[in-house]
C-alpha cells in the first residue's frame, strides 16, 4: 500500500470542491469531511453512487454540549479503495431535527431510532417505533451529558453500601500522571 | 408439610425428600449480561455440570433453578419476574456476577438495576466478574446443601412478602401489567 494518500486526497479534494466543505486526511485510510446539515444527503448520495461508498458502517451522535450543538457522523466505506469516509455535520441542540437518511441505506433507520430515543434528535417521517432499547422512560434521553446518570441511579435503584470510598477513576489517574483535566470534563466529573 | 405423624419417621421422609430435589436440578438460565457465556462449557463435556445433576429445563413451569447471569436492565427485570412467578415450588434463584450483587461495573447506569435481592428472593450469590465453571459449579453446590439443610425456601419467603417485593418492583418497573398468579 503507497503512503503518498493519494486516493485519500482526491475523495477529500473532491468533495471540497464540490460540496464547498470542509476536510482532513486523518490518517492513511481515513477521511473526515465537515458539511453543512443540508448537504449531507447529498453528499452521501454523491459518495455512494459515483465514488464506490456503499457501505454504511456507523452512523452516531457526539454531544457537544459547550457549544450547544449535536455532531452527527456518518461513516461509510469503499470497499474498492478501502477508505472510510467519515461524514459529519452539526445541528442545533435546542432544537435538534436532522433529515431523515434512511431511503439512501434502509439500515441508518436503526440508528435514527437510537439517536431519537439516546439523544432526543427528532427525524421526521422516520418510521419506526418510539421506543427503541428503553422501556416506559420518561426523563431526558439517558445519552444527553446533562442527563446526570449517577443522579438517577442514586435516586432510582437501591444501592447496596459498601461503594462509598469508589473514585473517579480519571481523576485519580491524572493526578497520579501530573497530567491536566480540561475544564469542560471537570465541570461533569464524577465527584 | 408433614406427610407422617411421628417425628423420627419425618426426619427420614425429609431427608429423601431434599435428597431427590437436590440431585436433580432442573436450570432455567435466563442469559442476561455477559455472564451467559459460561454457561455453555458449565454445561459441556469440559465441566460436566449434568454429574451433579444439573440440567436444562425448557420452560419456566419445568425448572427448579432460575439462574441469572449477569446484570439486568429494567426492562428485563420485569420479564425474570414473570418468568420467576410463572414457577412452580420450590423454587432457587442463582445470581450470577457482581452485577446481580451491588450493580458490578453498571452501578451507575440509568438502565441497570443494582441490587437483585430487593425485587425477587436470591438463594445463592456467585461473585465475579465473571465468575468460571468451577465457581458456577461451586455455587450449585452450595444450593444443593442448603437444599439438604432445608432452608432453601425462598418461594415460600416471596410469597408471604410478596407486598415489601411489589413495592421495589413497582418503584422502577413504571407501567405494571403483569399477570396475578394464586400460586
Ligand atoms: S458481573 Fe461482569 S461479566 Fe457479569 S454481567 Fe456484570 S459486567 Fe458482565
Amino acid at each position: 500500500m503507497s503512503n503518498d494518500l493519494v486516493l485519500e486526497n482526491e475523495i477529500l479534494n473532491l468533495i471540497k470542491s464540490a460540496f464547498n466543505a470542509e476536510g482532513n486526511v486523518i490518517k492513511s485510510r481515513r477521511v473526515e469531511v465537515f458539511v453543512k446539515k443540508d448537504q449531507v444527503s447529498s453528499v452521501l448520495l454523491f459518495a455512494k453512487e459515483q465514488r464506490g461508498y456503499i457501505h454504511l458502517s456507523h452512523s452516531t451522535c457526539i454531544d457537544w454540549i459547550e457549544e450547544g450543538e449535536f455532531e452527527l457522523i456518518y461513516s461509510i466505506l469503499s470497499p474498492k479503495d478501502k477508505i472510510m469516509l467519515y461524514v459529519k455535520t452539526r445541528i442545533d441542540r435546542d432544537n435538534p431535527v436532522m433529515e431523515n437518511l434512511d431511503g439512501i441505506w434502509h439500515q441508518l433507520n436503526t440508528y435514527e431510532r437510537e439517536m431519537r430515543e439516546m439523544y432526543g434528535i427528532e427525524f421526521p417521517g422516520l418510521i419506526g417505533d418510539k421506543e427503541f432499547c428503553l422501556e416506559d422512560w420518561d426523563e431526558i434521553p439517558p445519552m444527553r451529558r446533562d442527563f446526570d446518570t449517577v443522579e438517577f441511579a442514586r435516586k432510582t435503584f437501591y444501592q447496596r453500601p459498601g461503594r462509598e470510598d469508589a473514585k473517579d477513576v480519571r481523576k485519580t489517574l491524572t493526578e497520579q500522571s501530573g497530567e491536566k483535566i480540561p475544564d469542560f470534563a471537570t465541570k461533569y466529573s464524577r465527584e | 408439610m408433614n406427610i407422617v405423624k411421628d417425628k423420627k419417621s419425618q426426619h427420614i421422609v425429609d431427608y429423601i425428600k431434599e435428597f431427590a430435589r437436590k440431585n436433580s436440578l432442573f436450570v432455567m438460565a435466563y442469559g442476561t449480561g455477559c455472564g451467559a457465556i459460561e454457561i455453555p462449557p458449565t454445561m459441556t463435556s469440559r465441566y460436566d455440570a449434568e454429574r451433579f445433576g444439573i440440567r436444562g429445563a425448557a420452560t419456566p413451569r419445568q425448572a427448579d433453578v432460575l439462574l441469572i447471569t449477569g446484570y439486568l436492565a429494567v426492562k428485563t427485570l420485569k420479564r425474570v419476574i414473570r418468568v420467576y412467578e410463572q414457577m412452580q415450588d420450590p423454587k432457587y434463584i442463582i445470581a450470577f456476577g457482581s452485577c446481580t450483587i451491588n450493580g458490578g461495573m453498571y452501578f451507575d447506569s440509568y438502565n441497570t438495576i443494582n441490587a437483585l435481592d430487593r425485587y425477587v428472593p436470591v438463594d445463592v450469590y456467585i461473585n465475579g466478574c465473571m465468575p468460571r465453571p468451577e465457581a458456577v459449579i461451586e455455587g450449585f453446590v452450595a444450593l444443593q446443601e442448603k437444599i439438604q439443610r432445608g432452608d432453601a425456601d425462598n418461594g415460600k419467603k416471596y410469597q408471604e412478602n410478596i407486598d415489601w417485593y411489589r413495592e421495589n418492583q413497582m418503584k422502577v418497573i413504571k407501567n405494571w401489567n403483569m399477570p396475578d398468579y394464586n400460586w
